[in-house]
């Protein structure tokens, strides 16, 4: 019978090797890597290093560029968070009701998310170009005159939102989609018996029974956007003046530098940025559901 | 009955916005790639001239080396895909068949992995991999791309496997079958719609990193799609974005296609293995 366990153990533990070993060699090492070198000055790996514990957090701490970047990854991720949720669930209602050709807009709907980022990014590049992209020409085709889209802080910050919100939108949409499916259809026929009206049953039939999905779906999306690199790399590259700069980028722009202490201090903070906000998320979800 | 025809007028106003929204880049991106003259000296939409020039240099300019990074996007994505999925169903098969000590503790473990910002790797990683001097070939994103995308393949599986009734393999114990045995000739052919939304979602996955790609490779012989449009100048500063766009259409019209032949598999991969973590 122990044998029976031992080989059944044995087994699984053989199953789980390769993925365990990718994971710990390609993620877990790094990141403990990045940990240890943020303990560390002058670690340009040829002129050696120096211990200076955690003298690299009190740096960065100290200064106001991080504090902005943070400022600015917090914000972008509220803005774009709560917009794509808005847009996915309307997006997500639309197709839960019995429309004519619901396959083919189900279908349309996944677009943005197959495009990839940066190719996504570039296409926003160009229609936000001054002189020749498509919503200044639109501007222009009603009078208007053009808007420096990408050159202002303001703008370019709501430029990066825009194109993230389209990029992310599918991926709320169909976390919603699933979450409306799962409620069954007696619930609102009992509702329309007892008189309620389409904006009633939306908010208290539907909105709640959604909210666990809503609340998984918002954390994975805000873990997401806290880390965001890609689109603002290729639209704004942070600017202008830093406008833009998410941490990621931040700690990209030092390791460009060559000041990998600086920049792993950053990553790390990033990293427990990230962490801060999934635990309050799954608190405050766990904590709603306790009330029902 | 004015309830119904105020929701109707919403559901096809909506679903018209929602049509308008979701493709207006995509066909922007299409349109351009046809576009004369697109690194637009003068203005373009005065004298839109259909051509198919952007298509052709795109495809034959050596220079440019796009099809060399379409093809290492290509083998990259496919054999990070197969290998993803290969593991990740072991892993998942284990957690979810076999009793063993940290059984519960394998998928917070992973899960929590794939919190950790892709920025709080590469500072080390690169290092690492340069060492092994692999800078500039598959291997510097092939190992990086799988423990990347074994999460959400983990996840997906596990959530599939965890609703095939237990007795199923139990059965072909007791007739005689190892493990190995009920893995494949019973759960994996049952498992075909979650291995297929799996190997579609992290070969997108894969095609579209960016960040491991932009460090690790920094010329024709390994550099990815991504990195490649991301870089993509023209000669005297101005930018070409005719080529641009044809260069992204005709990597991103396969990956449309596939996410519209199988979108069902998509969804109901990206669904199950994010609702899983309720």
């Amino acid at each position: 019978m122990g044998g029976v366990k031992y080989t059944e153990e044995k087994f699984a533990y053989g199953m789980l090797f390769p993925m365990l070993a990718f994971v710990v060699l390609f993620i877990i090492v790094p990141v403990l890597g990045t940990f240890w070198v943020s303990l560390h000055r002058d670690v340009t790996f040829i002129q050696g290093f120096k211990f200076v514990g955690l003298n690299n957090y009190i740096t960065v701490l100290g200064k106001r560029e991080f504090w902005y970047s943070l400022f600015v990854t917090v914000s972008f991720s509220l803005v774009s968070v709560t917009l794509e949720t808005l847009l996915g669930l309307a997006f997500a209602l639309i197709l839960n009701e019995g429309i004519r050709g619901r396959g083919i807009l189900r279908a349309i709907v996944l677009i943005p998310w197959a495009v990839p980022t940066i190719i996504s990014a570039r296409t926003w590049e160009l229609m936000y170009n001054y002189s020749y992209g498509l919503f200044n020409w639109m501007l222009s085709a009603v009078g208007l005159s053009g808007v420096n889209w990408l050159g202002t802080p303001l703008s370019a910050f709501f430029a990066v939102v825009l194109a993230d919100v389209w990029k992310t939108t599918p991926f709320m949409t169909l976390l919603l989609l699933a979450g409306l499916q799962a409620i069954p259809g007696d619930t609102y026929e009992a509702a329309i018996i007892d008189g309620a009206s389409m904006f009633q049953r939306f908010r208290h039939i539907t909105l709640p029974l959604l909210k666990p999905v809503l609340i998984v779906a918002v954390t994975l999306r805000t873990i997401d956007a806290l880390r965001v690199f890609d689109i603002i790399y290729v639209l704004t590259g942070g600017g202008p003046g830093g406008a833009t700069t998410s941490v990621s980028l931040m700690a990209f722009n030092y390791y460009n530098l060559g000041d990998y202490g600086i920049g792993s201090a950053i990553s790390i903070l990033t990293f427990l940025t990230v962490l801060s906000f999934t635990v309050v998320y799954l608190r405050v979800g766990r904590f709603q559901e306790g009330l029902k | 009955m004015n309830e119904n025809f105020l929701k109707n007028i919403l559901l096809v106003v909506g679903a018209v916005l929602m049509v308008l929204v979701c493709l207006f880049p995509f066909i922007w991106m299409i349109i351009i790639s046809f576009t004369k003259d697109a690194t637009f000296l003068g203005s373009p939409y005065v004298s839109f001239e259909f051509t198919l020039d952007n298509y052709r240099t795109v495809l034959s300019d050596p220079t440019l080396h796009f099809m060399d990074y379409f093809r290492n996007s290509l083998i990259i994505a496919t054999v990070v895909t197969v290998v993803t999925v290969m593991i990740s169903a072991f892993g998942a098969y284990a957690v979810s068949r076999v009793r063993f000590r940290g059984r519960l503790i394998v998928p917070v473990f992973v899960l929590g992995v794939s919190m950790f910002p892709q920025i709080s790797l590469v500072g080390y990683l690169f290092k690492f991999i340069e060492e092994l001097g692999w800078i500039n070939t598959y291997k510097a994103l092939f190992f990086p791309y799988v423990a990347w995308t074994l999460p959400l393949a983990l996840w997906i599986l596990l959530s599939y496997f965890a609703q095939l009734p237990k007795d199923l393999d139990e059965a072909a114990l007791i007739d005689g079958a190892s493990r190995i045995q009920t893995l494949y000739k019973v759960i994996l052919p049952l498992s075909a719609p979650a291995l297929f939304s799996t190997a579609l979602l992290v070969f997108i996955a894969a095609f579209n990193e960016f960040m491991f790609a932009l460090l690790f490779t920094t010329d024709y012989r390994a550099r990815t799609v991504p990195v490649g449009i991301a870089l993509f100048q023209g000669v005297h500063g101005e930018v070409p974005w005719g080529n641009i766009m044809a260069a992204s259409a005709i990597s991103t019209i396969p990956l449309v296609i596939l996410a519209l032949i199988f979108q069902k598999y998509i969804v109901s991969g990206l669904t199950a293995g994010a609702l899983k973590g309720e």
